[in-house]
C-alpha cells in the first residue's frame, strides 16, 4: 500500500530534524500526482507559509501551489469550530468562550487541545462537497515535535479515559479508532541520523503502542556523502600528511567529514534494525530555503520509499 | 547559601541540553554545588551525560577533577504535583481525597503547562534547600518554555475563585451569578460537550483543591518573583541557522515584555573557518593518486568554508539586532554528539 493510497500522513520526529520540510515535499509531490493535498500545520508550527512564500496561514485553507492547500489549526481556533458545532450557536460561544473563567477551565482539561486540533483533522477527511465529492484526496499534518507530539498522538486515548461516555467520547474515538487505522492513515517519524536523536526515535517508537501499525516510513533526514569512499583510496590520501599546511588541512576536515558520513550511516543502520519498517534517507542540502522543484523531487522520492510500505 | 539560577531557553534541535550539561560540569568543575535540572519530556538529559536514567531525585554524576560537585535531576511532574498537595492540604484526609480523584490523576501528568509549573516548584524547592550554588535547568523547546513562564499565570488563573465558584456551587446558591452571564447555559454547554460525569468529576476536584489554592498562588508569586531575581539569569541558546536565531530573539522580547533578567546569547555548532583557500590544496603528482582525489579535498575545503560563511553572517546578525552590550558565547561545531562528561568538559571554555 503506498502513501498516496492513505488519506492522512502524520509526520512527526523531534525539533529542527526537518518535519516541516518533509511535509512540504510530500505534499508537492502528492499534489503533482494529481491529489488535491491539503497541508495541516498544529500546535504552533509555523514554517509553512514562509516555504510557500506567504505571510501565515490561517484557519481557512490558502491555497500554497496548484492542487496544494494549506491552513493552521490552533487550539484556540479548533476549540471554537468544536464547540459552535456541538452547540450550534455562535453567540453562545462567544458568551462562554470570552469569559475570563472558561479559558482556564479549557486548559485544564487534559489532553482537550490536542484532541480538539485532532478533530478538526477528522474532520476535514469526512469533509464532502454537496455532490458527495471528498473535499480532500489527502491531507498531510505537520505533527508537533517528539515529546509533545507522542502526548499528541496519546490525547485521544486520555480523553476516552477520562471522559468514559458522552458526545465528546464518541467524537475523540473515531478520531482514534482513524490514527490506529493503517489503511487511512500513515505516520512518518523524521530523524537524523546522529546518536541522540536516533536513541529518541526508537524511543517514541516504543512508546507509540496501538498507533505502530500506522507507522509506514521512518526518514532519515540530511544525510551527507562520504568523500573519497574507496577505503585504499583514502589510506594513501592520509599518507600526503605533514607536508603542505593547506593540504594537511584539507585532509584533516575531509577526515572529519568522512567519519560523520560514516557515523551516520551506521546510526541509520541501527535506526532500521530497530523498527520493523523500512526506512529511507534524505541527502543533507544546502542551509537556504530549497526551491518548489527541489522540494518536489524530495517528495517523489520519499513517495517512492513509502511505496514498498 | 544563596543560589544561582540558569536557565537555558531555546527551539528544538540546538543542543540546548548539552549546552545546559555543559554549564553544569564547568560550574562543578570550578569548585561550586551544582544541580542540572530538566523537564524535556524526552529524557535527553540523561542521554548527554551518559547515565542511564535520572530520577526525581537529585543523584550525583562524578566530574573528574572536579573540585565541585554535580548533580543532575529529570523531573517527574506527577511525582512533584504530589508532593505539593500534601504539602498544603489541610488534612491527610483532604490530601488522598484530591490524590484519589480521578481528575486529578489525568491533569497532575497531563494538564496543559502542569510539566512546566512543576519544573518552576522545583526549581524554586531547590533554590530554597539552600544546598546548591548553582541551579542550571533546561527547558523545553521555545513555543513550549513560554508555557513555561506562563504557567504560573496559568495555574493561579485556574485556580481562580471565581473558577471555583462557577464550577462548584450550584446555581440556586448564587454563586454563579457573579459572573453576570448565563452560567446554566454555559454549564449546559460544558456538560453537552464532556458529558455530565466528567463536568461532574472535574467540579469534584475543584472543591477539593479549594483548600490548597492559596498555598499554590503563594508559592506562583515566590515563583516569579524569584525568576526576576537578581540571581536569576535566562540564556538564550541557538544554532547558526536562521529559523534558530528569530526563536531567540522572539525570546528575547518575552523576557522584555515580563522583565525577566537576559544573561546572552549561546549560538551552538559554529562552524570555524578553514585556514587554507581551496586554491591552495595540491596534492603532488609524484603521489600518483587519481584527479579526483585532490577534487575532491578541494570540495571539502570549499563546502566547510561556504559553512563558515554563513555561520559568520549569522552571528553577525544577532549581534546587530541584540543588544548592544549582549554577551555572546559561541560553541564550536563538534565533530560528533557529546554525551559523555569528559567530552562535555571540553567545551567548559566556550561557556558561560
Amino acid at each position: 500500500m503506498s502513501l498516496l493510497d492513505r488519506r492522512i500522513l502524520l509526520v512527526t520526529g523531534k525539533g529542527g530534524v526537518g518535519k516541516s520540510t518533509v511535509c512540504a515535499a510530500l505534499g508537492l509531490a502528492a499534489a503533482a500526482a494529481g491529489q488535491k493535498t491539503l497541508i495541516a500545520e498544529v500546535a504552533g508550527n509555523t514554517r509553512m507559509a514562509e516555504v510557500f512564500g506567504l505571510r501565515s496561514l490561517g484557519y481557512e485553507p490558502t491555497a500554497l501551489a496548484r492542487n496544494l492547500y494549506g491552513l493552521s489549526i490552533t487550539p484556540e481556533a479548533a476549540i471554537e469550530d468544536y464547540v459552535v458545532q456541538t452547540i450550534k450557536v455562535r453567540t453562545l460561544f462567544k458568551l462562554a468562550f470570552q469569559n475570563r473563567v472558561m479559558g482556564p477551565f479549557m486548559d485544564a482539561v487534559p489532553g482537550l487541545h490536542d484532541a480538539v486540533q485532532l478533530g478538526k483533522i477528522f474532520d476535514l477527511e469526512r469533509d464532502r462537497s454537496a455532490l458527495g465529492r471528498r473535499s480532500w484526496d489527502l491531507i498531510i499534518v505537520d505533527a508537533p515535535a517528539t515529546g509533545h507530539g507522542l502526548t499528541m498522538l496519546s490525547a485521544p486515548r486520555s480523553m476516552m479515559e477520562l471522559t468514559r461516555g458522552g458526545p465528546i467520547f464518541e467524537g475523540v474515538r473515531q478520531v482514534h479508532d482513524i490514527i490506529d487505522d493503517p489503511r487511512i492513515t500513515a505516520i512518518l517519524l523524521v530523524a537524523l541520523a546522529e546518536d541522540m536523536p536516533v536513541n529518541e526515535t526508537i524511543e517514541l517508537w516504543g512508546r507509540l503502542g496501538p498507533s505502530q501499525a500506522s507507522v509506514a516510513l521512518c526518514v532519515c533526514n540530511e544525510m551527507s556523502a562520504t568523500p573519497i569512499p574507496d577505503e585504499a583510496l583514502w589510506q594513501a590520501t592520509t599518507a600526503l600528511r605533514g607536508g603542505e599546511r593547506a593540504l594537511d588541512e584539507a585532509i584533516e576536515l575531509t577526515r572529519g567529514a568522512r567519519e560523520r558520513a560514516l557515523r551516520q550511516q551506521h546510526n541509520r543502520q541501527r535506526l532500521q534494525s530497530a523498527l520493523p519498517i523500512p526506512t529511507t534517507e534524505l541527502p543533507l542540502r544546502p542551509s537556504r530555503q530549497l526551491s518548489l522543484d527541489e522540494l518536489l523531487s524530495m517528495g517523489q522520492t520519499l513517495l517512492k520509499a513509502g511505496g514498498a510500505a | 547559601m544563596k543560589t544561582q539560577l540558569l536557565i537555558c531557553c531555546g527551539s528544538g534541535g540546538v543542543g540546548k541540553t548539552t549546552v545546559s550539561a555543559g554549564i553544569a560540569i564547568k560550574a562543578a568543575r570550578d569548585g561550586q554545588r551544582v544541580c542540572v535540572l530538566t523537564i524535556d519530556p524526552a529524557r535527553r538529559l540523561a542521554d548527554s551525560l551518559g547515565v542511564a536514567g535520572l530520577g526525581n531525585v537529585a543523584s550525583p554524576v562524578p566530574v573528574p577533577g572536579a573540585t565541585g560537585q554535580l548533580f543532575a535531576l529529570m523531573l517527574d511532574a506527577r511525582a512533584v504535583f504530589d508532593d505539593l498537595v500534601r504539602r498544603f492540604a489541610p488534612s491527610p484526609l483532604a490530601a488522598e481525597r484530591i490524590l484519589a480523584n480521578r481528575y486529578y490523576r489525568f491533569a497532575s501528568s497531563r494538564l496543559g503547562g502542569s510539566h512546566e509549573y512543576m519544573a518552576m516548584e522545583k526549581l524554586l524547592e531547590l533554590a530554597q534547600s539552600g544546598q546548591y550554588d548553582t541551579i542550571v535547568l533546561d527547558t523545553p523547546p521555545t513555543r513550549n518554555a513560554l508555557d513555561f513562564l506562563r504557567a504560573p499565570e496559568r495555574m493561579s488563573g485556574l485556580m481562580d475563585q471565581g473558577v471555583l465558584r462557577w464550577l462548584v456551587m450550584p446555581a440556586s446558591h448564587g454563586g454563579w451569578r457573579a459572573l453576570e452571564l448565563g452560567s446554566e447555559a454555559l454549564a449546559g454547554v460544558l456538560k453537552k460537550m464532556m458529558g455530565r460525569e466528567t463536568v461532574e468529576e472535574i467540579s469534584e476536584f475543584f472543591d477539593a483543591f479549594r483548600d490548597l489554592w492559596d498555598g499554590f498562588r503563594d508559592r506562583s508569586a515566590e515563583v516569579q518573583a524569584t525568576l526576576r531575581g537578581p540571581l536569576c539569569r535566562f540564556y538564550l541558546v541557538s544554532s547558526p541557522a536562521a529559523a534558530s536565531q528569530a526563536e531567540a530573539l522572539f525570546f528575547l522580547d518575552v523576557l522584555r515584555e515580563r522583565k525577566l533578567p537576559f544573561g546572552g546569547f549561546i549560538v551552538n555548532r559554529v562552524v570555524p573557518a578553514p585556514q587554507a583557500r581551496e586554491s591552495e590544496v595540491a596534492v603532488p603528482a609524484s603521489a600518483g593518486l587519481p584527479e579526483a582525489v585532490q577534487a575532491a579535498l578541494r570540495a571539502t575545503l570549499r563546502q566547510r568554508a561556504a559553512l563558515a560563511a554563513d555561520h559568520a553572517r549569522s552571528i553577525a546578525h544577532l549581534r546587530a539586532v541584540g543588544p548592544a552590550d549582549a554577551p555572546l558565547w559561541v560553541l564550536p561545531d563538534q565533530e560528533r554528539d557529546l554525551h559523555d562528561v569528559e567530552r562535555l568538559l571540553t567545551l567548559a571554555d566556550y561557556l558561560p
